[in-house]
């Protein structure tokens, strides 16, 4: 048996753009039957447009996928499931008040006509449990399991309907060191029966513990392919990083002022314990740390999304209480979400409408709105953050995202916020307008007003950040400067640095 | 003309001439001066109504219950007049304030105790026309006031009563939706309640008022209708809020909250009316006409939803016909 007789799915030479931006340019990659495969790279590298394509949610512009040598067309998701494409994402493709047995053969439940054979699908259910050694009941209802159990389940779904590759796209950010070595464990012995799997992370000590071969991608590009990458951690990050372009990242450094928001032990019912840390006037304090290590809840619980259970803010020297939105705005604080569909547009409004909604008392007389000022406002902030122009009267899903985050931005720059929570302000949007927003960030330190930058793309983090508070599991592990900050620290956390080193 | 096109009262108006073209095709009993003016007077229970309604799907509920409602406070007003002894004017203020109070409970249910308002509203349903029947044995009051009829057959300066109170209802709904901030609160949370709260706004409370709003609407029209017959009923008002959402609809209210518009919200009560109007001058059983009117919802929401597809439609004809235009032109010069 030659090598390539193991070879089960193939990628040849894919390009996708999104106008401009080129996502995947001649990404070629190699599937192998019993073998788990990485695929790393920073955010935005191009990774998720290729599982995307891969799971028939994108179709590429050109270049050829083979299924077992022969050429295919994906060309949508019933397409790729067909072929036994599984993947496997944080949101997931179960039903919450199915048993698990259920679940497992979900869509193909055994039985005749209309009559599903219950009793044959929980002891098939069973059997795959054991298989898998895993020891969850197929009675248990699904949403009653924690969530690591239900991703066990996702994954056992898509190995009981005999995937032919099972694709997972950052797996671990929501689970613990057990349950991480669980999903480990199921994935290597479904590397044991044969299934190829894909495997996505940034938590590089994991990827180089668990795969086979590793792939390495940088803009758009595989910068080092699976048998050539080193099977080691900061070799990758370099492989990652690459050659650093300065100008992307034009900071100015302003005079750092008076404390503007003292943090003391704040905690909060969920995952937040005992952080603090003071911002002041002209700065920019970064946040970095794994998604979900807690740096949005900081931000969440500043503006009064979160409870605060414990501890004190002091906003401008005074004790603050914040319980709502509202009470943050009135005290000049601004939080600009990390999702701009969910927690930000209203896509009922137009991109004028958009801006004002956080500050409508500066145009309240009491009886009614004044729509005149408004308007005068609004088409002065779309004008000055060089928005296109439609947004002045046009729905605002006529626009482009990086447009939309102008909006959003502009909605904050109104309503007279002192301190600016931006959380991912850069995330989904063209190199352009990153630079505009880093701009506009330089603008704000400069005029004396406060930033605090949630972000995963370290390279901007540490570019602009002033400080870096380095978050892990709802606490703050330290604060420094950028530069004694490697982006080691920001991709593994610090414990696993040390491991690797 | 851009504006005109983008302006959400356009589509609506076309659907209500439309439909009045249609139906005085059939019947020559339709454009009388008599039948017009019995229209203004039918169209504006139902248009008031619609502004409550409106004003809770913009803000992403929907509301069940005024049909019921107006029954209960028909009854109200009837008791109070009839057998209460109360001033008139007291009675009328007390209907309206109890009107705005069911509101109050709607609103509270469904925003603070999270209760889905399908669910609070369809309980209303079932549970204010339950009341209704609580009072005088369940049978209507008949001659409740002689000074209640005027309230519906008068006029000012010729016009009708019912008329006036149209133009009064729709202008003031219209400013509070398109000029105060209470009603741009609505459209918010309407469109993106999550994005309304991080924006400062207290969504529970801009819900609340939309319900409110809805119940007072409610109470304005059990007046008129209690006023058209000088009584009250448990019966009255049945389906009447179905009509009304209906209107709201027809208007391109989404029931997915954040669009909709007072007037043209005017305009879907005046289809759904003429609608009514001209199966009956053409003498078509109750039953056809609910039929109709079902198929005229569904064909105005299908004609937003298909806006896409349909001017997709339109770009491949127009472009079909330029293609086939120079092919026949080559072949006339090869032969």
């Amino acid at each position: 048996m030659t090598e390539n007789d193991d070879v089960i799915w193939e990628l040849r030479d894919l390009r996708k753009t999104f106008g401009p931006v080129v996502a995947n340019d001649n990404v070629s990659l190699i599937l192998r039957r019993g073998q788990i495969h990485g695929l790393v790279g920073e955010n935005g590298c191009g990774k998720s447009t290729l599982i995307r394509t891969l799971s028939g949610a994108h179709q590429a512009d050109s270049g050829i996928i083979l299924h077992n040598g022969a050429a295919v067309a994906l060309r949508g998701t019933p397409d790729a499931r067909a072929l036994g494409i599984a993947t496997v994402f944080q949101e997931f493709s179960l039903v919450p008040g199915m048993t698990m047995a259920e679940n497992i053969f979900l869509g193909r439940w055994p039985g005749r006509l209309f009559a599903v054979d219950w009793r044959a699908m929980r002891e098939e259910a069973r059997r795959v449990m054991a298989e898998l050694e895993l020891d969850i009941s197929p009675d248990a209802v699904l949403g009653e399991l924690p969530v690591a159990q239900q991703q066990l389940v996702e994954i056992a779904k898509a190995m009981a309907a005999g995937a032919s590759v099972i694709m997972l796209d950052e797996p671990t950010t929501a689970l613990g060191v057990t349950e991480i070595e669980h999903l480990h464990a199921l994935l290597r012995r479904a590397r044991s029966n044969g299934a190829a799997v894909l495997y996505i992370s940034h938590r590089l000590d994991e990827v180089v513990d668990l795969c086979d071969v590793i792939t390495v991608m940088r803009n758009g590009r595989v910068v080092s392919a699976a048998g050539e990458t080193p099977r080691d951690v900061p070799a990758i990050i370099a492989l990652m990083i690459g050659k650093e372009v300065d100008e992307q990242y034009p900071k100015l450094h302003a005079t750092r002022g008076e404390p503007l928001l003292e943090v003391c032990g704040l905690s909060t019912g969920r995952g937040l314990s005992n952080v603090s840390f003071t911002l002041h006037r002209g700065e920019v304090l970064g946040l970095g740390g794994t998604l979900g290590s807690g740096r949005s809840a900081i931000g969440r619980a500043l503006f009064g999304v979160e409870t605060v259970v414990e501890g004190e803010i002091r906003v401008r020297g005074a004790a603050t209480r914040i319980r709502h939105p509202s009470e943050a705005i009135a005290a000049g604080i601004a939080l600009l979400t990390e999702n701009r569909n969910a927690d930000g547009l209203f896509f009922n409004f137009t991109g004028s409408e958009n801006i004002t909604v956080a500050s409508l008392n500066d145009f309240d007389h009491g009886l009614w709105l004044d729509l005149k000022l408004e308007r005068r406002v609004s088409n002065e902030l779309i004008g000055r953050l060089q928005v296109n122009r439609m947004a002045e009267s046009e729905m605002i899903d006529r626009l482009s995202g990086g447009n939309q985050q102008k909006i959003l931005i502009a909605r904050w720059l109104n309503t007279k916020a002192d301190i600016f929570i931006l959380d991912e302000p850069t995330k989904g949007i063209d190199v352009g307008t990153k630079v505009a927003i880093y701009r506009l960030i330089n603008e704000l330190t400069a005029s004396g007003k406060g930033v605090i930058l949630i972000s995963s793309d370290d390279k901007e983090l540490l570019a602009i950040s002033d400080r870096v508070a380095i978050v892990r599991r709802g606490r703050i592990l330290r604060i420094a400067e950028p530069k004694d900050v490697t982006k080691a620290d920001l991709l593994t956390g610090p414990e696993e640095t040390q491991r690797a080193a | 003309m851009k504006r005109l096109l983008a302006s959400p009262v356009t589509g609506p108006a076309i659907a209500t001439i439309a439909v009045a073209l249609l139906v005085a095709m059939t019947t020559d009993r339709f454009l009388t001066q008599g039948n017009l003016n019995n229209l203004a007077l039918q169209v504006s229970i139902l248009a008031l109504v619609a502004i409550g309604s409106t004003a809770v799907i913009i803000v992403g509920g929907i509301d069940l219950s005024p049909g019921s409602a107006i029954a209960l406070l028909t009854m109200l007003l009837a008791m109070m007049l009839k057998f209460w002894g109360l001033e008139f004017w007291a009675s009328i203020v007390l209907v309206l304030v109890a009107g705005a109070a069911i509101g109050l409970v709607n609103g509270t249910i469904t925003a603070y105790l999270r209760i889905p308002a399908f669910i609070t509203t369809l309980a209303g349903l079932s549970a204010y026309r339950g009341m209704a029947f609580m009072f005088n044995n369940g049978s209507p009051v008949f001659g409740a006031s002689d000074q209640l009829e005027r309230l519906f057959y008068g006029q000012i300066l010729g016009m009708p009563l019912p008329l006036i109170y149209i133009v009064v209802f729709f202008a003031a709904a219209h400013w509070l939706m398109r000029h105060t901030r209470l009603g741009r609160s609505i459209y918010a949370v309407g469109g993106n309640a999550n994005a309304a709260r991080l924006s400062g706004i207290d969504v529970r409370r801009v819900q609340l008022c939309a319900f409110v709003l809805a119940g007072f609407m409610a109470a304005v029209a059990a007046v008129l209708m209690a006023a058209r017959l000088n009584s009250g009923s448990p019966n009255y008002g049945v389906g009447l809020e179905l009509q009304a959402i209906a209107a709201a609809v027809i208007g391109g209210a989404s029931l997915a909250g954040g669009r909709g518009d007072m007037v043209a919200t005017l305009f879907g009560a005046l289809t759904v009316t003429i609608v009514q109007n001209g199966l009956n001058l053409n003498a078509i059983p109750t039953s056809t006409q609910n039929i109709v009117i079902g198929a005229i919802i569904i064909l105005a929401v299908g004609i937003d939803m298909w806006r896409g597809e349909l001017s997709r439609f339109a770009a491949w004809a127009i472009s079909r016909q330029q293609l086939t235009k120079p092919e026949r032109h080559e072949g006339r010069k090869a032969q």
